[in-house]
């Protein structure tokens, strides 16, 4: 069963394509992340897909039921943590996840508020100010608030951006407990490599406002047809090479460096990552 | 409509302004500030001032008021022999701040050996009056309190001793009112909307089934509460520290404080519905506010400005709500009497509407 389904999506501003003809499926349960580099159009897929931006071509569908011209239908089975998440300042965690659920009309807010908390691992932080709290806690209130009238899908739009590596990490822990422990289908756009790598079941990943692969990132990273990614500088100009067998191709190129009288510098032997994928499909490095 | 829900939200909205400490100084805090500034001003000074006591009761009660204004600091008293109307001229131009005339008439109500203690006073010096009416009576009313028997030891009265006018502190007061919910209103809606929008929140709230006019509507119903606490809180800094007589109508200020809210918050939503940037707010806002603060009478009588500003004041809303607020908290004048200033506001109020209603944007 398939929890969105978009086809031939599109969104113009102006001359300007912003989503190009996109189609995809995301599966009930899923984590699903939509990786590209900075404008490649990702925020705008999701918001169309959210009901924020209308369309103007493709058809969406929402846990069976078309999102426009109602996007209003189907906005109590979906929950959202946008880009920007500062809310309001000056009311306390616990206090806007009650309103948040008085929203939804949800009357057991304090029981919601109590739960959700929990569930992002901000029960310290419930009579602080939102204001008051650090990136990383904002963000996981902006989760919180998403999940708080328990829809079946949650949205997350770059929900690590800006935020230090530590506080990255444990809000991955969030991710992982929403769609594995709460068993909602969760949709995020990223465009840290590492971050679909690690929470995302299968991995859209968009340039210049199309979808250029969509895979598992194990499948993706297979598909590069090698086990390790050899990089090194050769008299001032930089190599990447894929290859099967580490220690053939490091020494060959050694003994060649040796022959030849040039220096090698930097040399780098690791495994392929979403980056290398990105690399060979576009011919661009990707930039974080 | 879900008034539930409408109820909650207008909870939280008013949480989120009250822990503001800005909107707290700029609606009661700078108020007060702007009160006691302007009526020490245009009073002379903080010394409660000199005043004449005439004493022809020489009763117990009578000696003991003179005793106790004697020990009052910041007041000197000369005790005089000489007649009460040249004493009360004295007070009349400003020689003296106050006349305390202690006599033992007899009579029914004080009983015959009761003191009858009356003060004289100017309006010239609204601040010193005021004070000195709280510093005599306070002393009458305890040294009557304190001399035994069943009839009260000295029964007080004051007048003015000039013709019937008011006070300047009576006429600033609801001047004050009106600039302070004034301003509360435009600029704390205007950029609240704006901020609001920037930072993305109606966006989010887009993503919830509430209506954004629910949200709106809530945030309007906490801004006229807020207006309702100025009123009460600043009505009560006048009568207690200026000692303003507040009239029995003083009730009829309540809808026009709500209609001049309304007026002025309508305002604000039409600022923040034209303007994205909040500085730009913030400067469109005090376009608006400053003119009208000084052009609507609320500091002086409109009716001592030049002709064209006469006119001018009486198209801008804050006129006829500060009008409407004198009327109604010191003037003794009922609802009816203000219709035409809660018509005038009213009106204003849905012009605004729709002008803002056609420009409104939620991104």
């Amino acid at each position: 069963m398939d929890a969105i389904r978009v086809h031939g999506l599109t969104k113009r501003y102006g001359d300007h394509v912003a989503v190009d003809g996109i189609s995809f499926e995301v599966h009930e349960g899923e984590a699903f992340g939509i990786l590209g580099p900075n404008g490649a159009g990702k925020t705008t897929t999701l918001e169309m897909i959210e009901g924020l931006r209308r369309p103007d071509a493709g058809e969406i569908e929402l846990l069976g039921r078309p999102v426009w011209p109602d996007p209003r239908a189907i906005q109590s089975r979906i929950g959202v943590a946008l880009q920007t998440t500062s809310l309001f300042e000056k009311l306390t965690s616990r206090e806007l996840l009650v309103l948040f659920a008085r929203f939804y009309n949800r009357s057991d807010g304090a029981e919601r508020a109590a739960r959700t908390l929990e569930l992002v691992g901000l029960e310290s932080k419930a009579e602080s100010f939102a204001g008051d709290m650090s990136g990383g806690q904002q963000q996981r209130l902006a989760i919180a608030l998403a999940l708080v009238h328990d829809p079946d899908v949650v949205f997350l739009d770059e929900p690590t951006t800006g935020l230090d590596p530590q506080a990255r990490r444990n809000l991955w822990d969030v991710i992982r407990a929403i769609n594995d422990e709460a068993g909602k289908t969760v949709v995020l756009t990223t465009h840290y490599l590492e971050e679909a790598e690690q929470l995302c079941d299968r991995v859209a990943i968009m340039d210049e406002a199309r979808i250029i692969a969509l895979e598992t990132p194990a499948r993706l990273i297979a598909s590069l047809g090698a086990d390790v990614r050899i990089s090194y500088t050769q008299d001032g100009r930089e190599h990447v090479s894929y290859e099967h067998d580490a220690q053939t191709a490091v020494l060959e190129t050694l003994e060649q460096a040796r022959r030849s009288g040039s220096q090698i510098e930097g040399l780098s032997v690791r495994g392929p990552s979403l980056e290398d994928v990105f690399l060979k499909l576009t011919g661009r490095e990707f930039r974080e | 409509m879900n008034l539930g829900r409408i109820g909650a939200t207008t909870v939280a909205q008013l949480k989120m302004m009250v822990r503001r400490r800005i909107v707290l100084f700029w609606s009661l805090v700078f108020p007060i500030i702007l009160m006691t500034l302007l009526g020490l001003l245009f009073g002379r000074s903080i010394d409660a001032g000199t005043i004449t006591v005439i004493d022809t009761a020489h009763t117990p009660a009578s000696s003991a008021m003179v005793r106790a204004l004697r020990s009052t600091k910041g007041v000197t008293v000369k005790l005089d022999e000489k007649d009460v109307a040249h004493a009360r001229n004295q007070v009349k131009d400003g020689d003296r701040d106050a006349l305390v005339v202690l006599s033992s008439p007899g009579g029914s109500v004080i009983g015959p050996r009761g003191t009858l203690a009356k003060l004289y006073f100017s309006n010239a010096s609204a601040t010193q009056s005021g004070i000195l009416k709280g510093v005599v009576s306070g002393i009458a009313s305890r040294v009557s309190a304190a001399a035994a028997g069943g009839s009260p030891a000295i029964a007080y009265t004051q007048y003015s001793v000039d013709s019937s006018s008011l006070d300047y502190a009576d006429f600033l007061l609801p001047g004050i009112i009106a600039l302070s919910v004034m301003i509360s209103a435009v600029i704390g809606l205007s950029t609240v909307l704006v901020a609001w929008r920037k930072r993305g929140v109606l966006r989010r709230l887009k993503l919830t089934p509430m209506p954004l006019w629910e949200f709106l509507v809530s945030r309007i119903a906490a801004s006229l509460a807020l207006a309702l606490l100025q009123l009460a809180v600043l009505i009560a800094f006048g009568a207690i520290v200026f000692g303003i007589h507040i009239s029995s109508t003083a009730w009829a200020a309540v809808p026009v404080v709500l209609a001049g809210a309304l007026c002025f918050l309508v305002m604000g939503f039409t600022v923040g519905s034209l303007v994205s940037e909040p500085e730009t707010a913030d400067a469109v806002t005090n376009v608006i506010t400053n003119p009208m603060m000084f052009l609507s009478g609320t500091f002086f009588p409109v009716s001592a400005m030049p002709g064209f500003v006469q006119t001018i004041a009486k198209a801008l809303p804050l006129y006829y709500m500060a009008n409407g607020l004198r009327d109604t908290i010191v003037r003794n004048q009922g609802l009816v009497h203000v219709l035409p200033d809660l018509g005038v506001l009213l009106a204003v109020t849905g012009a605004l509407a729709v002008v803002s209603l056609r420009t409104f944007r939620w991104e």
